[in-house]
């Protein structure tokens, strides 16, 4: 039997489920480290629930935790990764009205955020998401002014990746 | 514009994932078990607790105790006991409130921060065991050779002493040398950015 709070949780979560799985494509880099990912980042976030008491959105509440539990939590697995789960892993995120450009645009995101640093990975991630540099200071842990600076670097890291 | 700016918009265009996880699939997620590094910190912290303890509650020291009664300081045994439940227990708790602070909700760094010091607790109790073990050595083995100074030669003296400090040093260090490969594995990638945020917050 769920509880009223439970209940709350799994329609929250269902509903802001692509945050979690865009920080596993980013974070992982196969579908099996992916679901190890999804869940663990699942068990944190049950498991801090009830220290979430609404006073944010539960998708920037979502943010963190992710992000936590990605650079902090999680265990990369050790197995070596062949080329092809890669390619099989991306990507399923096929969209029917998806135009080629835009699809090959993303993909070679994807793949030139992955080279990146755990830190510079969760910096690029909340500047795709529009995220304020307030809200990434709070994130992270640092000053806004540091959030800058280091966005800009991690920036031009992104641009020399994805235009050597 | 901006190189990202193309990049950007075809980021905010992704279609959203095509295999989404069921209500019934992140419930059964949920109540499955946590596999996170705090999780093995907490278990490797207290397998150590369990197996530096266990050796002074499982050695047979009926000998020892004579051996300290027959150079005289039988009284040196119990405080030495006493002495090393008191560390076990105030490094316990120590352990033991500093993981459960703590919390993923924080920010990344005083995340970070948490889980390393959490860690430094058991490597710190790791320290002065190692430290109280070559203490404990050293008075035994002084109390040897006042013991027996009359029939030790000054050579015989000198060897006894270089020889327990030679296999005390090795064994510490070794112990030491195996404690920092299985943390300096575990911690890498932690170690690794939490240097990175905090190089951050030097540069101005």
């Amino acid at each position: 039997m769920q509880s009223e709070q439970e209940q709350k949780f799994l329609a929250d979560f269902e509903q802001n489920q692509n945050i979690v799985h865009k920080v596993c494509r980013i974070y992982t880099t196969n579908q099996h480290a992916h679901n190890d990912l999804f869940q663990e980042i699942t068990i944190q976030l049950w498991k801090n629930y009830s220290k979430f008491r609404g006073e944010a959105k539960f998708s920037t509440w979502m943010y963190r935790v992710a992000l936590n539990t990605a650079i902090s939590l999680y265990r990369k697995s050790t197995r070596r990764i062949k080329t092809q789960d890669i390619e099989d892993f991306a990507y399923k995120i096929k969209g029917e009205d998806y135009d080629d450009t835009q699809e090959l645009q993303l993909k070679s995101l994807y793949a030139a955020i992955r080279k990146m640093g755990d830190i510079d990975k969760a910096l690029i991630f909340l500047y795709l998401e529009d995220k304020p540099y307030k809200e990434i200071a709070v994130t992270l842990g640092i000053s806004e002014v540091n959030a800058r600076v280091k966005m800009n670097r991690a920036k031009d890291k992104l641009k020399k990746i994805l235009n050597p | 514009m901006d190189v990202l700016d193309n990049y950007k918009k075809a980021w905010d265009n992704q279609p959203e994932e095509t295999e989404k996880v069921s209500k019934i699939d992140i419930y059964k997620m949920a109540h499955s078990r946590s596999s996170s590094i705090v999780k093995w910190i907490f278990i490797i912290g207290v397998l150590e607790f369990i197996l530096l303890a266990s050796f002074s509650l499982l050695f047979d020291d009926t000998n020892v105790l004579k051996e300290y009664k027959k150079i005289g300081i039988p009284g040196f045994y119990k405080l030495i006991n006493i002495f090393s439940f008191l560390i076990i227990l105030y490094f316990l708790v120590k352990f033991y409130l500093n993981y459960k602070a703590i919390s993923v909700v924080d920010s990344t760094k005083v995340l970070m921060q948490k889980i390393l010091k959490t860690r430094k607790t058991v490597r710190n109790y790791v320290i002065v065991n190692l430290i109280f073990a070559a203490i404990s050595i050293i008075i035994l083995v002084s109390a040897e050779i006042n013991f027996k100074i009359d029939t030790l030669t000054t050579t015989q003296m000198w060897v006894t002493i270089g020889a327990s400090i030679l296999v005390t040093g090795f064994f510490l260090g070794l112990m030491y040398g195996l404690y920092q490969l299985l943390y300096g594995i575990l911690l890498r990638k932690l170690n690794r950015n939490y240097k990175e945020l905090s190089k951050l917050a030097e540069l101005n």
